[in-house]
């Protein structure tokens, strides 16, 4: 949205787009399907002043055969080109190469001469293998020129090209196309090769191999060629060729890839492509030094079964916006439209560290269409926030401490206007040194970020003597771990809108996981009582924690305030990348020690994590990770300790898992590791070293019922997966199967408050309104509230209206996060509605002249009248239809008569107050079965089991979705996201840079199983599983490739790189 | 020289003065459809996906020059045409999505595969499906209500011996 407009040029025929070019010189740009160019826009590249569009060029158009040659116009987009018939009969080469191009959408725009003409496109490698040649139209007329030449030369600023030609591929040649990328599909290209070999009577005549797409130059490779040419395909030297590619490919070193690594993945690609996989690494069978144990079934838990639609097809009910969502007519907080509405944007400090000098918005605030400013100065409260420390200025008055920090906000008439006047507000700034790591911030001499320094919190456990513990191991192994700054990355970036109300209240729509906590600190912000502040936190796009904090909320109220207008802020994806919450990086190094049969003799362990700038609820995470540093195993001795720096990198906080899943990562590959070296199966060491149920938690706290820990051992036992077959199609693979066994607890913990009030009552339309402050943030948490409530009353599940995610409308329910809100769902239900119950049944009594029900002693009508589907009916009668329906029964009752109930608990707590301790806990055990490529090193989940005991399931398909949804989650963890900054700058500012797993990475067949059943007596009910799913994704991969390669991966996201060089080193072995 | 114009929902559109607005400014701040969500604004989520005469097309990489003479139909259009409409009750039988905001990009992204490939596998609905980014599912469920969607309209074609019913913007009727 630059000041100045682009102009479009739409020429009717191709000299008068050169001619444009010509006249215009560096000011104008080609474009065909401005895919490419709009992401450079984005990236920051400056707008040209003319655009010229050759989409509508029809010599540059369409995909024809001109004497037996194949001529595509060069603004043919992708997608035409990929569903071409004369393509798929003449260069089926190249219709393979466009598929790896982008996604479907991306390629029915762009176009095949942008792939070319920009140098780095995916196509290049299989156009150079093909043999292509371009047209092209210079000042001195048409010219035609083999691509191989036209890339060695130098770009020709006034060209235009018209359309690539090929030779029909020769029939019957063997062929071979591979891109490698950061992830399965539509990944930026780390190397792409195409090979073709042209057969003649059994011999090779002609070798075409190339490389090339993305970072690497594209080039055909001769001298690896002339290996080939002359030979039978049979008699090929594999090995000699596989040296000639490595020593004749050229590929750059980046920060993602060696050039090491893209040499050798490309060669392999080739030899492998073409008929030579048997020389790859380990291609003759498993050969690395790792024995192989497998545990020994006797059969999965009694009870535990199948979540699916298809396995209970009754009990699979529609969520309740799920009609409104797949319409694309749910109003998300983001959507919302009105007349006057101003546009707000926020000025975010973009270095990690420095002084604030002086703030002029003088400028800014003089232009027209712009309503308001504000700034530091105009915080009348605390200009401070944070959910355990207020550390986090709304707006930094003095300095910044990271990319994202807010210096000001603008409220206009709308974006461009908002976006320009950012750009008229003067900051000054002086650097101050960036703290880009917790050893630099630790460092004698660095600037501390806060006055209590950059040690922010250590948190230590120790019992029994570790030292002696250790001396008497008979194996001990150890490591270290490391764990990515995974991104939260909702599809609704963070946002919504504001308004001033007619009493001089505020009202703050925006996504988020506990209106109240948001209600009680904009409050503070405002220095307002915080009755005067409303918040709505539902419907929210994704959250995962990381809405948990604040977000745009500070900005949004100070605008309204200020403006008394109602504005809305919406952040675009790369201002939600450097503002927002990611997962503490961690590095965990861990020490575990047993007898020669296994028993756990000793852990220690030592926790960093990178807080960044603000404290936000990272102390917990590192507290939630150091309790999980044993499992759910018996240690004697154990020693840890766990550290929390404040660094100038991205704010970190709350994200899924919470510390949990980081540390079961290092534990269970610990657990792993020693089964190999005591020489049993995996199920078996974890057997031998489970805690047993009703005894002492990790703290010595007591804990609740229903532990089923050994249950889940069994399910791992008993598991297909241990005998799949090890054979995986038609690309080179090592397979493994791994598990990994986690225990999550529910609520915030011991020490923290952690209250749930609900509501529910007659509505005047007869609906039974559930009113429960928690969060719809795509969980299903409406499924919940309606099967929990309806079940306690008797009643339908369509009769019960969710209330939700509203201060003004419903009651604290604590937030929703640390996998808190099923059961608060559960038990609210079970407390409120027995009043409620006979509320209805009285009225519905004195209606019908009946004599009071109060004194039915379990309140859900053993007198004369119940509750049911519908209404109000005779408790004896088996009809089943109402006497008095909901709405019949509403509409004769004043408001204030309306039944209601209100109900106000504790989350189940723990007994023990010297650190945060947890109660009730899920259990769970993954399975993963992987594919790692010999050719990549590139790890593929072919099978994830996740078996999960959380007590009863409240609605399967949310049970099914949290767990499904967490266990990809957890992938992408392990497998391809990591947020990496350098120098305190976030590397990849949007999602063509940070990978998060594409429907081509989930596991090629997943599977959900639960085991309900809860001890007898249990109070509690269903268990919470939002974090369960992804708790043990990470170390049952990571024990997969183990079992595949004979390596422990130990840092996450997983290296291709490393695996292929554990992949040729087992091969050595 | 007639205006410029291009076809929305079945309906005239209006073109804004501005060549290089976005397709998806057009028709969230202009037009006030939003089923197509911004989510990157660069063509690497989806959650902004419409059909553009017939294909899937990322709204936020449409310039507004493009859109003349085009046939744009988004997730929100009641009258989508049938293969749409079955699409969408799959996805609803499956509880496909759960916060909802990728769901818009991914009925219309699988709508034109169906079209096209009406008997198209699981490895032909991944590669259609592999630039709709949803983060909440772990795409399994996406993955049921795309399969069941596919043997629903290859019943319904089968029934009525039709051709596969594409979207049509202007006039088509739900099949129920």
């Amino acid at each position: 949205m630059s000041g100045r407009a682009l102009r479009v040029l739409r020429p009717r025929e191709a000299g008068e787009a050169l001619a444009a070019l010509s006249r215009h010189g560096g000011e104008a740009r080609l474009a065909a399907g401005a895919t490419a160019l709009q992401l450079d826009w984005a990236a920051g590249a400056e707008r040209p002043d003319l655009l010229v569009d050759l989409s509508g060029l029809p010599e540059l158009r369409g995909v024809e055969a001109v004497g037996g040659n194949l001529r595509i116009g060069a603004a043919t987009p992708l997608a035409e080109i990929e569903a071409d018939a004369t393509v798929a009969r003449l260069a089926p080469l190249l219709g393979r190469a466009v598929r790896t191009v982008a996604a479907p959408a991306v390629r029915s725009l762009a176009s095949l001469g942008g792939n070319v003409a920009g140098r780095t496109g995916c196509c290049l490698p299989a156009l150079l293998a093909l043999d292509a040649a371009l047209e092209i139209l210079t000042a001195a007329g048409r010219e035609r020129v083999a691509l191989a030449d036209w890339l060695g030369r130098a770009a020709e600023p006034a060209s235009l090209l018209l359309a690539v030609t090929l030779p029909p591929q020769p029939e019957g040649a063997p062929t071979t196309l591979r891109k490698v990328g950061l992830r399965t599909a539509f990944s930026p290209s780390v190397i792409g090769v195409a090979g073709l070999l042209s057969l003649d009577h059994g011999v090779i005549g002609a070798a075409r191999l190339a490389a090339g797409g993305g970072p690497v130059r594209p080039q055909r490779l001769p001298r690896s060629e002339a290996l080939l040419a002359g030979r039978p395909p049979g008699a090929v030297d594999w090995a000699g060729l596989h040296a000639a590619l490595l020593a004749e490919i050229d590929a750059p070193d980046d920060s993602l890839r060696s050039a090491r690594y893209r040499r050798l993945a490309a060669a392999n690609a080739l030899v492998a492509g073409l008929g030579g996989a048997g020389m790859l690494p380990g291609a003759g069978g498993r050969s690395g030094a790792l024995p192989r144990y497998r545990p020994v079934g006797t059969g999965a838990p009694a009870g535990e079964r199948v979540v699916s639609r298809a396995a209970d097809p009754a009990g699979w009910h529609r969520r309740p916006d799920i009609a409104d969502k797949v319409h694309g007519r749910l109003a998300y907080l983001t959507d919302a439209r009105a007349p006057g509405m101003l546009v707000g944007r926020i000025l975010r400090a973009g270095r990690p560290h420095a002084r604030i000098l002086s703030i002029d918005t003088a400028e800014a605030e003089a232009l027209p269409g712009v309503a308001a400013v504000v700034t530091h100065r105009d915080v009348p409260g605390l200009n401070a926030y944070g959910i355990m420390v207020q550390d986090q200025p709304a707006l930094c008055g003095e300095r910044v401490r990271y990319v994202g920090d807010a210096v000001a906000a603008v409220a206009a008439v709308d974006e461009a206007t908002a976006e320009a006047a950012l750009a008229l507000i003067r900051v000054a700034y002086a650097p101050l040194p960036v703290l880009d790591s917790p050893e630099v911030a630790l460092a004698p001499g660095a600037p501390p970020l806060h006055p209590e320094g950059n040690l922010r919190r250590e948190v230590r456990v120790a019992r029994g003597d570790i030292e002696s513990a250790f001396a008497a191991c008979a194996h001990v192994v150890e490591d270290t771990y490391v764990t990515p700054r995974q991104m939260h990355g909702f599809l609704e970036t963070e946002g919504g809108w504001a308004m001033m109300e007619a009493d001089g209240s505020v009202t703050i729509r925006v996504g988020g996981q506990h209106g109240a906590r948001d209600r009680l600190q904009i409050a503070r912000i405002l220095g307002w009582p915080e009755a005067r502040v409303r918040v709505v936190t539902s419907p929210t796009g994704g959250a995962f924690g990381g809405k948990d904090e604040l977000t745009v909320q500070p900005a949004l109220a100070l605008l309204a305030v200020k403006t008394g207008r109602a504005v809305r802020l919406h952040l675009g994806r790369s201002e939600s990348v450097a503002a927002g919450i990611k997962r503490n990086p961690m590095r965990i190094r861990m020490r575990t020690g047993c007898d020669a049969e296994g028993r756990l003799l000793a852990v220690s362990v030592e926790l960093t994590a990178d807080g960044g700038a603000y404290a936000s609820l990272s102390p917990a995470v590192i507290e939630t990770a150091l309790e999980h540093c044993c499992g759910p195993y018996i240690v004697p001795n154990v020693a840890g300790v766990a550290r929390l720096v404040a660094t100038n990198n991205g704010t970190c906080g709350a994200f899924r898992g919470f510390g949990a899943n980081e540390m079961t990562y290092a534990i269970e590959c610990q657990m792993g590791r020693l089964a190999q070296v005591v020489g049993c199966d995996p199920v078996t060491l974890r057997r031998r070293n489970l805690r047993a149920p009703g005894s002492p938690g990790f703290f010595g706290q007591t804990v609740g019922p229903s532990e089923r820990l050994a249950e889940m051992l069994d399910a791992a036992a008993a598991s297909p997966l241990w005998s799949a077959g090890q054979g995986q199609g038609q690309e080179p693979a090592a397979v493994g199967v791994g598990l990994a066994l986690n225990y999550q607890g529910n609520g915030l913990g011991s020490l923290p408050e952690d209250r749930a009030a609900v509501e529910l009552r007659l509505a005047a339309d007869g609906a039974i309104e559930a009113l429960y402050g928690l969060d719809e943030i795509g969980q299903g948490l409406q499924a919940a509230i309606r099967s929990a409530v309806a079940a306690r009353l008797g009643v339908d599940r369509a009769e019960i209206r969710p209330v939700i995610g509203d201060t003004g409308r419903t009651p604290d329910s604590g937030s929703t996060t640390a996998s808190r809100g099923t059961f608060v769902v559960w038990e609210g239900a079970r407390r409120a509605a027995p009043a409620f119950a006979r509320a209805l049944l009285d009225a519905a009594a004195q209606r019908l002249g009946r004599r009071p029900q109060g004194e039915a002693p379990d309140g859900l009508g053993s007198a004369d009248l119940a509750l049911g589907p519908g209404g109000i009916r005779e408790a004896r009668s088996n009809s089943g239809r109402p006497l008095l329906g909901f709405a019949e029964l509403a509409a004769g009752l004043p408001p204030e008569a309306l039944p209601r109930s209100r109900a106000a608990f504790d989350f189940p707590k723990a007994d023990y107050v010297a650190g945060n301790a947890r109660y009730l806990f899920a259990f769970g055990a993954t399975l993963a079965r992987v594919a790692v490529d010999r050719v990549t090193g590139e790890v593929r989940v072919l099978d994830l089991h996740q078996h999960t005991a959380a007590g009863p399931v409240l609605d399967a398909a949310a049970y099914l979705g949290q767990i499904e949804g967490g266990g990809v989650q957890g992938l992408g963890f392990t497998l391809t996201e990591d947020a990496r900054m350098e120098a305190g700058r976030y590397a990849a500012s949007n999602l063509d840079g940070y990978l998060m797993p594409t429907i081509a990475d989930a596991p090629e067949r997943s599977r959900v199983l639960a085991l309900e059943d809860l001890d007898p007596g249990d109070p509690y009910g269903p268990r919470g599983i939002g974090e369960l799913g992804i708790g043990a994704v990470t170390p049952a991969i990571a024990a997969a490739v183990a079992d595949a390669v004979g390596h422990w991966p130990g840092a996450a996201p997983f290296s291709p790189e490393t695996l292929l060089r554990a992949l040729c080193d087992g091969a050595a072995a | 020289m007639s205006a410029p114009r291009f076809r929305l929902n079945g309906c005239d559109g209006v073109l804004p003065g501005d060549p290089a607005r976005s397709l998806l400014d057009i028709l969230r701040e202009d037009h006030g459809l939003t089923a197509a969500k911004p989510g990157c604004r660069i063509g690497r989520c989806g959650a902004c996906t419409v059909l553009m005469d017939g294909r899937p097309v990322n709204a936020c990489l449409v310039m507004a020059y493009r859109l003349e003479g085009t046939e744009i139909l988004t997730a929100d259009h009641p009258e989508a045409g049938p293969a749409v409409a079955i699409v969408r009750a799959a996805l609803i039988d499956e509880n496909a999505f759960q916060c909802g905001y990728c769901a818009p990009g991914f009925v219309l992204a699988l709508a034109a595969l169906l079209n096209r490939a009406p008997e198209a596998g699981e490895a032909e609905i991944r590669a259609a499906l592999t630039g709709n980014l949803c983060r909440c599912t772990g795409y399994a469920s996406i993955l049921r209500g795309a399969l069941t969607a596919r043997d629903r309209l290859r019943a319904a074609r089968g029934a009525t011996g039709a051709e596969p019913g594409g979207p049509k913007p202007s006039g088509s009727q739900l099949p129920r």
